[in-house]
């Protein structure tokens, strides 16, 4: 009995051994590298949340893209600290969807980060549920500072995007830099809250450096429309010296073709605050050169000598023929700098970080991102510089570029905390 | 006086793609009683056509200033092929029911093509380029308008005369216009009704589509075209009355003239006023300025 | 006879326990989607009223749901009153104010003309919301504070653990409560009216129903029902917005209940499930959903008007019959 119990024991443990062998061999030949200690072999999971249908469209399918290029590119370089990176798509869309999908992803997909949303509306519905379900959120685009600085002061756990202003603040001082002796301005903006917000902020910021201009006229076309003949009319019969537009989608191109078909823009000077977000379809046969042109967060050749833009920008374009937009940048930043947060906590603790220290990380981080280092603030609002410049036709393309490229710091078009009053903050410029 | 112009023809080629897209819903109202939701997506379809179209021919090398032609053709030819499919193979199976399930089976339909639509083309919005540009401008009594759309203007006039005279001069229109709503009549009469039902919402979807191409050199496509034209075909056959192509016109007319000079005037009402006077319409005449019939 | 009632009874009982035991062994999400359904059941409810037994399709019902939601947000957020009971209260007191102005309107019109008039209502509303961003925030909407249920103030409780147990309870409560209401509507000799109305106007008229006046009480009750769903689902996601009203919105509740079957009274609250979950699973598998739910609807136009409810009343007489 005891000998037969000895050779029993002997062969389940022989073959547990073995069998342990095969397994670690087998998971070896897997990974190319075994993730270090304190690391758990799952995949991280990212919930990814563009918008793909309608207005948003554009720059959410472009953010889409970027991530995936990025995640490819991780993973084929052994992924977050070992762990291999793991994309989960739920679309924007409405409100009421974008919570509950931000909600699947969070209780049923337990997503270790979920990044995306574009729209303002949903970030504020977004953002107070990302507190409460303790959730690491990061955004895009959907500004969360309106409204909510009294009751979500420093958050934890959502990462917000830049003021939608930045770009009319930015639009305006080139405006004041390029057409100093304009006298008169007219608006065309879309009628929500982005297109109000940029008219405002423009005109404050303008009149900083141009006390007398006046606005002759602004117009609030619906978000989505397709057809601005009686609009240029309107235009054309205030004549403004300047005409500013903070279009960002598929208007800007024809709002382009229509003044153009009309010779408007031969007669007034533009600044198209945010038309780079589309600035592939801005043709030279109905661009005019010189006027003010803002791309966000990223002008796709603004410098030869960044390779992480320069690469990008060839994948993309052999993969999607198209030139990349400003949303690609944030997406590229938000995981860049989640997985610098996400290592920086790991060489101090010594296994895979919370959510809640992750979130300790981000604050304040400095990450290199398409458009060169850009970061969060303490207050876990996004900074980055934003470019802007005047349209030329000299280049091998069919549609305009920028010459020359200005380049907008942080401290000339983001108020310096989310809860400075806008118009405090121009008033004590001292330039 | 300049000013004044610019707002006329502005709002008249506003009233144009209005009115191409307001056509179809309107023929087929009016012989079959379905009201089509679907026409905005149908133009929505027509437009990214017209871009394909238009992009092979410059391509192909051929003489610029001919792309109308090719495009006229396509727009033709789109709506000869969908018209059938969807009546034959959606629509027809509806026609003894209630209006109100018509109605939800073009509802469905727009869904339907909504993601079609983003499937082959995607999200970007489109273009046709410069082209329209080489036709030149005018300088009518100081106000300056684009040839093309004069002669945007031009065609849709051509075919509402066109179909003017189908309905009223040819066997066909009066057979149609015999014939609404009452089919048992007409087959009754020895008359193949199922010809004249396949041939008429084949119409309507021409019309739409041959809008599409027609205005898209002036424009873009933007990806929720469908849904958002709807709405404003909508005010048009409701200020004009369902089932009338005059309707249709002096509608459209009157919706593209009333924005245009909204948004020189009060430009803060532009999304209002629609709504609100097709509120007034249905309220006061609810049949519409030349609608009949019971309501 | 005694058999078939008894044995829907008895199904019915069956669901109500499991509709009551769900939070306690389904996930937290699907217990949130579950919330959804108690919302949107109780909308179609009233939808059903209107489209089902009174014969009218209206293409603007998400109007006042949207009322009942923007009630919650304005309550909540501006004026503090947090007290649910007097929210919902408040809600159908305004909805079905609004209701009787604008059904005044639009029961003088039938079919076509009765949607169009609905849609555009409802459209009115949305550029309204979107306008008039002072008031109601605009694009952005506006949030909904955590409401206090039968006076408690539960706001120290982890927000999911509310949302699925607390206020999962509290939804199912008036659920159960307005179906029943609805039930006592319909069976009572107003309902009937109403079935007679939907089948032949003109008869019912002459037999002395008041046909426009009905139609009119019909058209209130089902706006009260959609704003009392508003609340419900404004306070479950805690934010509203433009979207809430827009026709397409209007026309997903239209689906639900064909989905379900109209005109039979269980039916949109079957439609009304399948349709969430269908839609929760579907938008995940792909982003061409939109395609795949107009083929749904165009299925179920053309081949099953009668919906999910139709074909199992039809399979339960083929046994019937076989018997």
């Amino acid at each position: 009995m005891e000998k037969t119990r000895r050779e029993f024991v002997k062969l389940v443990g022989g073959a547990a051994l073995g069998a342990g062998v095969i397994l670690a061999g087998r998971g070896k030949a897997k990974a190319q590298t075994a993730p270090p200690k304190g690391v758990p072999a799952e995949p991280v999971k990212i919930g990814v949340m563009p918008g793909l249908t309608g207005v948003m469209g554009v720059p959410g399918t472009a953010a889409w893209r970027a991530t995936q290029i990025w995640a490819d590119e991780v993973n084929a370089a052994g992924g977050i600290l070992g762990r291999k990176v793991e994309l989960h798509m739920e679309e924007e869309t409405t409100a009421k969807e974008s919570v509950e999908r931000f909600k699947k992803l969070t209780l049923e997909k337990k997503a270790d980060v979920i990044v995306g949303l574009m729209s303002t509306g949903n970030g504020l519905a977004v953002g107070p549920l990302a507190e409460e379900l303790g959730q690491l959120w990061l955004s895009w685009d959907a500004t969360t500072q309106k409204g909510v600085e009294e009751t979500m002061p420093k958050t934890k756990f959502a990462f917000k995007s830049i003021d939608n202003e930045a770009e009319a603040i930015g639009g305006a001082i080139l405006t004041a830099r390029f057409f100093p002796k304009i006298k008169t301005i007219a608006g065309i903006n879309n009628d929500y809250s982005y297109g109000r917000d940029c008219w405002d902020s423009f005109q404050a910021v303008l009149k900083h450096f141009n006390p007398n201009v006046k606005a002759v006229v602004d117009l609030w076309p619906k978000l989505g429309e397709t057809d601005f003949t009686s609009h240029i009319a309107a235009l054309k019969k205030a004549k403004p010296d300047l005409i500013m537009t903070s279009f960002w989608s598929g208007d800007v191109p024809i709002l382009m073709k229509q003044a153009a078909a009309v010779g408007l823009f031969k007669t007034t000077k533009g600044c198209f605050t945010t038309g780079g977000g589309v600035h592939f379809t801005l043709k030279k046969d109905f661009t005019p050169e010189g006027l003010i042109l803002g791309y966000n967060s990223m002008y796709f050749k603004w410098t030869d000598t960044w390779p992480l833009l320069t690469r990008f920008v060839k994948i993309y374009h052999d993969k999607y023929k198209e030139y990349p937009v400003y949303e690609c940048d944030h997406a590229y930043f938000v995981l860049q700098a989640y997985k610098a947060a996400v290592e920086k906590c790991y060489s101090l603790l010594g296994k895979w970080p919370t959510m809640e220290e992750i979130g300790k990380a981000l604050s304040g981080i400095q990450v290199p991102s398409l458009s060169g280092y850009r970061g969060y603030r303490e207050d876990n609002i996004m900074i980055c510089n934003f470019f802007m410049g005047i349209t030329t036709h000299k280049n091998p393309y069919d549609f305009v570029t920028i010459d020359p490229v200005e380049v907008l710091t942080p401290s000339q078009i983001i108020k310096p905390t989310a809860g400075t009053k806008l118009y405090e903050w121009i008033r004590g410029w001292k330039a | 006086m300049e000013s004044i112009l610019n707002i006329l023809f502005s709002g008249v080629f506003h009233a144009s793609t209005l009115f191409l897209v307001a056509a179809g819903l309107q023929v087929v109202f009016g012989v079959q009683k379905v009201f089509n939701l679907a026409c905005g997506s149908f133009y929505a379809l027509g437009a990214y056509v017209g871009i394909v179209v238009v992009k092979s021919f410059v391509a192909g090398g051929f003489p610029t200033p001919l792309f109308i032609v090719p495009l006229i053709g396509a727009g033709l030819l789109l709506g000869f092929i969908i018209g059938p499919i969807v009546e034959r193979g959606l629509i027809k199976f509806v026609y003894g029911r209630d209006e109100t399930f018509q109605l939800l089976l073009t509802f469905a339909i727009v869904m339907m093509i909504e993601d079609v639509i983003k499937f082959i083309w995607g999200t970007s919005p489109q273009t046709t380029g410069g082209i329209d540009l080489i036709y030149g401008r005018l300088n009518l009594f100081g106000a300056t308008v684009p040839v093309y759309n004069l002669i945007v203007i031009l065609c849709s006039l051509i075919i509402a005369a066109l179909i003017g005279y189908i309905l009223l001069s040819t066997k066909f229109g009066r057979i149609i216009r015999a014939t609404a709503e009452k089919k048992e009549m007409g087959e009754a009469l020895g008359i193949n009704m199922k010809m004249v039902y396949i041939k008429v919402f084949t119409l309507g979807t021409v019309l739409g589509t041959l809008g599409g191409a027609l205005v898209i050199p002036a424009t873009a496509v933007v990806s929720e075209m469908g849904v958002e034209l709807i709405v404003l075909a909508f005010a048009v056959v409701v200020i004009g009355g369902l089932g009338s192509m005059k309707g249709a016109f002096i509608g459209a007319l009157a919706v593209g003239v009333l924005k245009s000079i909204a948004i020189s005037t009060f430009p803060e009402l532009e999304m209002l006023t629609i709504y609100i006077i097709v509120i007034a319409v249905l309220m006061i005449k609810p049949q519409g300025l030349f609608g009949g019939g019971k309501v | 006879m005694m058999s078939l009632k008894s044995t829907k009874a008895f199904i019915l009982i069956v669901i109500g326990l499991l509709l009551l035991g769900f939070p306690l062994v389904a996930s937290q999400y699907v217990s949130y989607l579950m919330l959804t359904f108690f919302a949107y059941a109780i909308m179609v409810l009233g939808l059903n009223l209107l489209f089902g037994y009174t014969g009218l399709l209206s293409f603007g019902h998400a109007f006042f749901m949207a009322v009942g939601a923007y009630t919650a947000a304005f309550l909540t957020g501006k004026f503090s009153i947090l007290c649910m009971e007097v929210i919902i209260v408040i809600a159908v007191i305004i909805s079905s104010a609004l209701a009787a102005l604008i059904g005044l309107v639009c029961v003088r019109y039938i079919k076509i003309y009765f949607a169009m008039l609905t849609l555009a209502f409802g459209m009115l509303f949305y550029s309204f919301l979107l306008k008039f961003y002072y008031l109601t925030g605009g694009d952005e909407g506006m949030r909904v504070l955590q409401p206090h249920l039968l006076g408690f103030n539960l706001s120290e409780i982890p927000k999911m653990q509310f949302l699925t147990g607390n206020y999962y309870f509290y939804c199912f409560f008036i659920f159960v409560l307005l179906v029943f209401v609805m039930w006592k509507i319909v069976s009572s000799p107003f309902g009937l009216c109403l079935k007679a109305i939907r089948d032949n106007p003109e008869k019912a008229e002459y037999l002395g129903i008041n046909v426009k006046r009905y139609r009119w009480y019909a058209f209130i009750i089902s706006g009260a029902y959609a704003a009392i769903g508003g609340v419900l689902l404004g306070s479950a996601i805690g934010h509203v917005d433009p979207g809430l009203t827009y026709w397409t919105h209007s026309g997903t509740l239209v689906f639900m209940t064909l989905l379900g079957g109209f005109g039979n009274f269980f039916g949109p609250l079957i439609g009304g499930a399948v349709y969430i979950f269908l839609q929760d699973k579907v938008m995940s598998l792909t982003t061409y959903w939109r395609f795949i739910f107009g083929a749904i609807l165009a299925f179920l136009v053309i081949v099953a008007p009668g919906g999910i409810a139709g074909v199992i009343s039809s399979l339960v007489k083929k046994e019937k019959s076989i018997e």
